[in-house]
């Protein structure tokens, strides 16, 4: 029925690629009715989001396509952080998916099969592609050397965006970081585009972190499976019998 | 707040460390947040699993419009500050489902009954100012998917993603989590059936595609062949 590496059917949702999704623009009524809700409600999980990443991320079933990805990250402990990922920073970006991350420590008490799922932080953070935009690299050096080198992710993405979704089309999928091997690489000029736009130099990130160390073992257990086995991952969503204890629908 | 209507086990890890809090509390004050600043609607509701309508989870959705046709909602698993984030919502117009694929309308639900039901709410809202809303929910369509099963009570985010679906008739609900929701919340969701009896769903109806078909779905994972890097050297802009 839908699967993440067959690209949809064409229809006003799936071309068209980038003025925005469809539909009308924002009338004022919905405006104030969302104002008057925010105003009531407290929205706490929302409020704990505090730091914003800009890093890249590659589609497990066909790792040359690779998106610019936001992460705007809460924490739930030392060991264990979740993300909310969107297409860009501004007002109106579009939530591509779902990152966890989480210590070397929870990493390798993971069941083998589920391991498979993730993907190692350190190469990406010695190479300057992730970065916290508007964050003094003093202020956070310490924080990314001693903790978010060693940790490892599960990024499941839901809207496809490069390929020119204009809605969420299709089954969620996997997604991998930046790696140091050749299929692994960003291309250069996803670099350069993100680069310009905040003004920052992505080769100078890395020289500044040239001392950040790699753990002994940077790929635990069955981490970056993808890239030790140079096989992607694809999900299908198919159709299938529903266990029910009522009339559906 | 009162605890989980799950019995879900706690996140590991261990307390979060001074250097890590102040960093972050640094990061929360001089970084921008747009993207997550546009949310500003908690809806609460109930999901089930697309291939298990007997698994069922509270819902709390965090939503913010793209534009009058469409809202992203992440999902968390209470109101709180600990709330896991367990999965996102798209929501769009009729007008907009019915452009879609015929074989991405089943991954798609319908919110009409859940609306009419009385037991989709805003939390701190007034009946009043929250109809005016619903008015407008009760006729779209939903994309849900989850990837931290907290019903089971997974203490991390195992597992394959899961399309979700959302109550379509009476019955469906499991007694014993509607009451722990109305009670936590202090609502009632006969009395909001009552209210919202004039409300009307979708003006072509329900799609007959729409909620898995009237089946069920499921979701698999494959190994695949990767391109040979050397071949090929696509830049998507």
């Amino acid at each position: 029925m839908a699967s993440s590496d067959k690209k949809p059917l064409p229809t006003p949702a799936s071309t068209g690629g980038d003025g925005g999704p469809p539909g009308k623009p924002t009338i004022m009524s919905t405006m104030m009715l969302d104002k008057g809700a925010a105003a009531l409600q407290s929205l706490r999980p929302v409020k704990q989001i505090n730091q914003h990443v800009c890093t890249f991320a590659l589609y497990a079933h066909d790792p040359q396509r690779q998106v610019e990805t936001h992460h705007f990250v809460s924490r739930l402990t030392q060991d264990v952080l979740q993300c909310p990922v969107y297409d860009s920073d501004d007002k109106n970006a579009r939530l591509i998916g779902v990152e966890y991350i989480v210590s070397r420590k929870i990493f390798e008490a993971l069941p083998k099969e589920e391991q498979r799922l993730w993907h190692s932080h350190a190469h990406e953070i010695k190479a300057g592609l992730w970065a916290s935009p508007r964050v003094p690299e003093t202020l956070e050096k310490t924080e990314l050397a001693d903790h978010m080198a060693g940790t490892f992710g599960k990024f499941w993405c839901t809207w496809q965006v490069d390929r020119g979704d204009r809605l969420p089309l299709g089954a969620p999928a996997l997604m991998v970081s930046p790696q140091a091997e050749r299929i692994a690489t960003v291309l250069p000029d996803l670099v350069r585009k993100r680069d310009h736009k905040y003004s920052f130099s992505t080769e100078e990130l890395k020289a500044a972190r040239a001392d950040v160390e790699v753990p002994a073992d940077p790929r635990p257990g069955q981490a970056d499976y993808w890239v030790r086995h140079h096989k992607g991952f694809a999900v299908d969503v198919v159709p299938h019998e529903m266990k029910r204890h009522a009339r559906f629908p | 707040m009162a605890a989980s209507c799950h019995d879900v086990d706690p996140v590991p890890g261990k307390p979060t460390e001074t250097g890590t809090s102040l960093l972050e509390t640094a990061t929360g004050a001089i970084q921008g947040f747009a993207p997550v600043n546009q949310i500003h609607q908690h809806l609460c509701a109930f999901h089930f699993f697309g291939d298990d309508m007997t698994r069922q989870v509270e819902a709390h959705h965090f939503c913010a419009h793209l534009n009058e046709d469409v809202r992203q909602c992440l999902i968390f698993d209470g109101p709180d500050a600990g709330a896991r984030l367990i999965g996102v919502e798209y929501i769009v117009s009729e007008e907009l489902f019915l452009t879609l694929p015929d074989d991405e309308k089943p991954l798609w639900h319908t919110h009409e009954f859940e609306v009419k039901g009385g037991v989709l709410f805003m939390p701190g809202v007034p009946g009043v100012v929250e109809r005016r809303d619903l008015e407008t929910v009760a006729k779209t369509y939903g994309k849900t998917i989850h990837f931290w099963q907290v019903d089971r009570g997974d203490a991390l985010p195992l597992g394959l993603p899961q399309i979700m679906m959302a109550l379509t008739r009476e019955g469906q609900l499991r007694q014993d989590l509607a009451e722990c929701v109305e009670k936590k919340f202090g609502v009632s969701f006969q009395k909001e059936r009552e209210n919202r009896a004039y409300m009307t769903g979708p003006a072509h109806g329900i799609h007959p595609l729409a909620n898995a078909a009237g089946k069920g779905l499921k979701t698999s994972i494959r190994e695949v062949d990767l391109p040979d890097p050397t071949t090929r050297a696509r830049v998507f802009t």
